[in-house]
């Protein structure tokens, strides 16, 4: 399940450079190793602690699978443009809205008639307030559009759900529209 | 309750400035500090900054060779020094025309007279010279009245950063004064300036206190995000969607590596932030449906929920003691800041004022029992605050800068940092504790965003 959602995730991240075909390629390792900032900066006596100790310059995390399954419809560049439009919500509030509940019973149509797709909700939020309340209430916009389209019958495994937060505005204004446009549940689909 | 330097320190903002002399209100700085966890080096019993108002001096570093190296060397320890000194927020100083006015002084031996002239009692002097790649800096610490040495080391290392030498030797002077220094302290931050192109990505950092010598920690191209420092700073606590959701992974930044603590638990798990001894990590994970407060193991073993119901509970942080965790809740309505125990039980609100009050932070020190956080005001922004855990009583420290958000204390509990800006432009601040005092940092190109502050 977990390997499942993995793969459709790194397909989408890797989506521009799918045709030079990714799977197996090396991963870039997730940590660098931060030099010692100081020249030894030993005194005497030495009272000083010495400097971070010297390690290798960057470590591999291990092999992790890239392959993916063939994958189409966001723009690469920015994520958008699906087959299943954006829902948007209030400030501060994961409820659905009327216009959102309808958007998603045609979504799950267009799921019933596309049996292979699986969609990754990704809950966000507009820049008002914090990293992490922001976090939070994005899992509940995707979990919010997830369980209706799971009410709707879509097949529960075929959904899953990730919180952007504020971490990726699709508008990065600093005015009501631009917040608006923010507060949404997108819907990146694999097949 | 303010340490009364802290006041006098009002109407001396000029950290920058080239002023010289510092004065100490020592006779009060002892004992009301926070200590780190381990025994400082203790001064020898004889040499106490004391008294009613000692005036220390820091003279230019004078180059011990006359080549450019080492001049360039002393250059920088000077300023560094001085800015250091100025940023504890403990000193005053005296204008360097004063200095100027007197001989130029032989390091070896100075004339105390020159110095008892223009007021000083406690001289501080620097030297400095570079051989072959390797610089040597040595600082002496005089008492002006009695000539006597109260300290005197010799720092040498490789001379391509010597501010380093000055950090250390301002951490030195703080150590003779019973304070912890702040000057060889780091934080971490997030920044999109290595952002691959339409991906948005976000990678963590490092920087010195004062914003110089940034060095990037992860390099997964992926979204990092909310980095936390452990106690003893050889790791971070950090959240990437390297594996595609959000969740922990714990990197020791001086090997390399980094260890994936929550991806295998389903539900994303955000917010780490460590014990104060550095054996749990609490945060914040929906791995149960709902958005509670956990803690774990720092490998992320026993994991263990703290909160429930079906209120968003977010962004913990521990006490001093590590007996108590604060974290956000709507619980309410609104996002508000409660405090409880270890176990989840002993909930109590601490916020009171405000509709939305996030992102707390629990100053380190026992001195000062407060949590800053991240407010929204009837502006709209958000700003920094602060709140008297006994008596609620809540401190703004920023105004006008835009929104400020993610406050995060300096392991003394004296000073503390969080971002400043609006749309994409955001940078990292650093403040003393009553935000007399703000500094935007020069972080780096890139939109800079929630630094935590770490040893």
């Amino acid at each position: 399940m977990t390997c499942r959602l993995n793969r459709v995730w790194l397909v989408l991240a890797v989506a521009a450079s799918l045709a030079a075909g990714c799977g197996g390629k090396k991963r870039p390792p997730a940590v660098s190793t931060a030099p010692p900032s100081e020249p030894a900066g030993r005194t005497q006596p030495t009272e000083v602690p010495p400097a971070g100790e010297p390690g290798p310059d960057v470590a591999s995390l291990g092999p992790e699978s890239a392959r993916g399954e063939e994958f189409t419809p966001s723009n690469p560049e920015t994520g958008e443009g699906g087959p299943l439009e954006d829902i948007h919500f209030q400030y501060d509030s994961a409820s659905l809205t009327d216009q959102a509940r309808s958007t998603l019973e045609k979504h799950a149509l267009w799921l019933q008639s596309h049996r292979a797709a699986q969609v990754m909700v990704e809950g966000h939020c507009d820049e008002r307030g914090t990293v992490e309340y922001n976090l939070a209430l994005g899992e509940k916009r995707a979990r919010a559009a997830r369980d209706y389209l799971a009410s709707l019958g879509v097949a529960a495994e075929r959904l899953r759900s990730v919180s952007y937060g504020k971490e990726r505005p699709l508008d990065t204004g600093n005015n009501e529209a631009a917040w608006a446009a923010n507060r949404r549940a997108h819907f990146a689909v694999s097949r | 309750m303010e340490l009364p330097a802290s006041r006098s320190r009002a109407s001396s903002s000029r950290r920058r400035s080239a002023v010289a002399l510092l004065a100490v209100a020592a006779a009060l700085l002892p004992a009301r500090d926070s200590r780190p966890a381990q025994a400082p080096p203790s001064p020898p019993p004889t040499i106490v900054i004391g008294g009613e108002v000692d005036r220390f001096a820091v003279p230019d570093c004078i180059p011990r060779k006359g080549d450019e190296a080492s001049r360039e060397v002393c250059r920088t320890v000077t300023q560094v020094l001085r800015a250091d000194l100025q940023f504890e927020n403990l000193f005053k100083f005296v204008p360097q025309s004063l200095m100027n006015a007197i001989p130029p002084m032989d390091p070896e031996a100075p004339n105390f007279t020159d110095w008892k002239g223009i007021g000083a009692t406690v001289l501080v002097v620097t030297r400095a010279q570079v051989t072959g790649g390797e610089a040597t800096v040595e600082l002496r610490v005089h008492s002006v009245g009695t000539g006597q040495s109260m300290l005197a080391k010799r720092y040498t290392g490789r001379d391509d950063n010597p501010r380093i030498f000055a950090h250390q030797a301002s951490d030195d002077l703080m150590s003779l004064a019973n304070y912890r220094g702040v000057a060889r302290t780091k934080i971490a931050f997030v920044s999109d300036r290595d952002a691959v192109p339409g991906r948005r990505t976000k990678e963590i950092y490092v920087i010195d206190y004062d914003g110089y010598n940034p060095r990037r920690v992860t390099v997964n191209r992926s979204l990092n995000i909310l980095p936390n420092w452990s106690p003893d700073g050889r790791s971070l606590a950090y959240v990437s969607y390297r594996r595609g959701n959000p969740d922990i992974f714990v990197a020791s930044i001086y090997e390399g590596k980094s260890a994936d603590l929550t991806s295998d638990k389903g539900g994303a798990a955000f917010a780490p932030s460590f014990s104060p001894d550095g054996k749990r990590i609490a945060y914040a994970s929906s791995r149960q449906g709902n958005m509670d407060i956990w803690v774990a193991n720092v490998d992320g073993s026993s994991p263990r929920r703290l909160t429930s119901g079906g209120a968003l509970d977010t962004a913990p942080t521990w006490s001093p003691t590590g007996q108590e965790i604060a974290f956000t809740s709507d619980r309410s309505g609104t996002p508000q800041i409660y405090v409880m125990d270890t176990e989840g039980l002993n909930v109590r609100r601490v916020t009171t004022v405000g509709n939305w009050n996030d992102a707390p932070s629990w100053n380190p020190s026992k001195q000062f029992s407060e949590i800053a956080y991240t407010a929204r005001l009837e502006s709209g922004g958000f700003d920094i605050a602060v709140v008297d855990i006994a008596t609620r009583q809540v401190r703004q420290l920023t105004q006008g800068r835009g929104s400020c958000e993610y406050p995060s204390w300096a392991p003394s509990g004296r000073h503390l940092t969080f971002a400043c800006g609006r749309g994409g432009k955001w940078q990292i601040a650093v403040a003393d504790r009553l935000g007399q005092t703000i500094t935007m940092l020069p972080a780096g190109p890139g939109k800079n965003e929630q630094p935590d502050w770490g040893p």
